[in-house]
């Protein structure tokens, strides 16, 4: 096997621990304020003042700082180009930055990191002139808008970038699922369907800038009807049949669809006068996209991080937990305390599924005592 | 006599079922199929105590390639002689479609 030279081995793991250590810190702070938000009381020291930087920015550490700095890794490994990374790096640096009280810099920093965002995948689509990598594309742009919506906006900012935002999300996920029905037998139509499915989305974003109530319910129907697409189209329906990791996998995408329908149902409600905000972002951006990550993370970790793990049934567990802890928290609607307890229990949930990864990363190592380094083994 | 592997092979015959063999160990999680049944293995030949494989992926933004790729060398290295060099080369010409699916492949994806 390839064994490359021990110092760049070095750099490269240094790297590796790094990352992980700012996305970890990226995530813990996101949820940190997320529980703040809904009024969970948390020990936290008093004189520390990043918490309530937290609360403000919790959307933007989640999507832009968060979730953009693992899709951007995703796609830099992806695209093998060290300038790929300018994306990730721009981005954890923008959630940082938010964290430690800089907005305006955090928000330009995002800015730049959609920007570098949008260049890797044109790049890409040169190199693959396909469909799914054109909505991976949008996804990138959507996220750009948003990032300069962010930037640019006054107070009311936050309101008008968020549906980009997740706009940036879901056309992502949309556009690697789409990758995933080139196995399954071509359906006239289902790929025009998808593109004004998107396009729909993305007219709802536009619109929620200009007249909420509007863009809501167009948001919202096209959340419904994405997930009807995916319900319909998905090759989770068949790797449902499969057994051990696949099925799981499945399990999650199709439970994730139907957390993007209740969302969608959600986005509607507001539109028409209802509080549910709180479902309407929650059910996205736990219940579907939070599902996506429990997914593939078991697969997409080792490939980041070269450390192998080992499925097993107890990876359900944080799944189940998932979905119950949301289930509770679309009750606080109508009680407080559900929605606290809800929220809670969405944090109890992730951190479990990081102990699960945590303890399939040992059980792959004691499995494999051969291999007591799969970083070495593995280049 | 053995059956032509769903790949161009070249090389000796009595290394055509373990290689064969080796690749289908190498399954994609995703999809619950393995290479060899997506039609990722673009072919495999032996030549000057090398086996060299040419290998696809479905999407160029997917960052689980590398993994396959080291997926691949670990299950060769069992399958052929210890003293033989293995290269496992990442291709994208001609792109992958559907057609390159084996029957089985296509059966359990709904075809």
């Amino acid at each position: 096997m390839r064994r490359p030279e021990l110092q760049p081995r070095i750099a490269a793991v240094g790297a590796r621990v790094a990352a992980l250590l700012v996305v970890a810190t990226l995530l813990a702070g996101g949820i940190v304020g997320g529980l703040l938000r809904a009024a969970v009381a948390l020990p936290l020291p008093a004189a520390s003042t990043w918490p309530g930087h937290a609360v403000l920015a919790h959307a933007f550490v989640m999507i832009c700082g968060f979730l953009g700095t693992v899709i951007g890794i995703e796609r830099a490994v992806a695209a093998k180009a060290r300038l790929a990374f300018a994306a990730p790096v721009a981005s954890a640096a923008a959630g940082m930055a938010a964290l430690n009280g800089a907005p305006a810099l955090a928000a330009w920093l995002a800015v730049l990191a959609a920007l570098a965002f949008v260049i890797t995948h044109v790049s890409m689509l040169q190199r693959q002139p396909e469909p799914h990598i054109g909505v991976l594309l949008a996804g990138a742009a959507a996220w750009l808008v948003g990032a300069l919506l962010f930037a640019l906006g006054g107070a009311a900012r936050g309101a008008t970038a968020v549906p980009f935002w997740f706009a940036f999300l879901i056309l992502t996920i949309a556009g690697e699922r789409l990758e995933m029905t080139r196995l399954m037998r071509r359906r006239a139509g289902a790929t025009g369907a998808l593109y004004a499915v998107l396009g729909t989305l993305l007219l709802g974003a536009v619109l929620f800038a200009l007249m909420p109530s509007l863009g809501a319910a167009v948001f919202g129907a096209a959340l419904l009807a994405l997930a009807a697409w995916l319900m319909r189209h998905d090759i989770a329906r068949r790797t449902l049949a499969a057994q051990g990791l696949s099925r799981y996998m499945a399990v999650c995408l199709l439970t994730g669809y139907a957390w993007l329908g209740i969302a969608g149902a959600a986005w509607i409600a507001t539109a028409l006068g209802h509080p549910l905000r709180d479902m309407a972002l929650h059910a996205l951006g736990i219940g579907f996209v939070f599902s996506m990550m429990l997914a593939h993370a078991p697969v997409i970790l080792p490939a980041l991080t070269r450390v192998k793990v080992q499925f097993g049934a107890w990876f359900y567990l944080p799944l189940a937990l998932l979905h119950a802890s949301l289930a509770v928290r679309t009750m606080g609607a109508v009680n407080a305390d559900l929605l606290r307890a809800g929220a809670l229990a969405n944090a109890v949930a992730i951190t479990t599924f990081l102990l699960t990864l945590l303890a399939a990363a040992l059980a792959w190592r004691l499995k494999h005592p051969a291999e007591p380094d799969a970083v070495a083994a593995h280049h | 006599m053995t059956m032509a592997p769903p790949y161009p092979y070249s090389g000796p015959e009595a290394l055509q079922v373990p290689i064969e063999r080796a690749l289908r160990a190498v399954v994609d999680p995703e999809l619950a199929l393995s290479i060899v049944d997506v039609g990722l293995v673009y072919g495999v030949t032996l030549r000057d105590g090398k086996v060299h494989v040419s290998l696809t992926m479905t999407s160029v933004a997917c960052p689980v390639a590398d993994m396959i790729l080291d997926d691949v060398e670990a299950a060769l290295d069992g399958a052929v002689p210890a003293d033989m060099a293995i290269e496992v080369k990442l291709v994208w010409q001609p792109p992958w479609s559907a057609e390159r699916m084996s029957a089985e492949g296509k059966a359990f994806m709904g075809w």
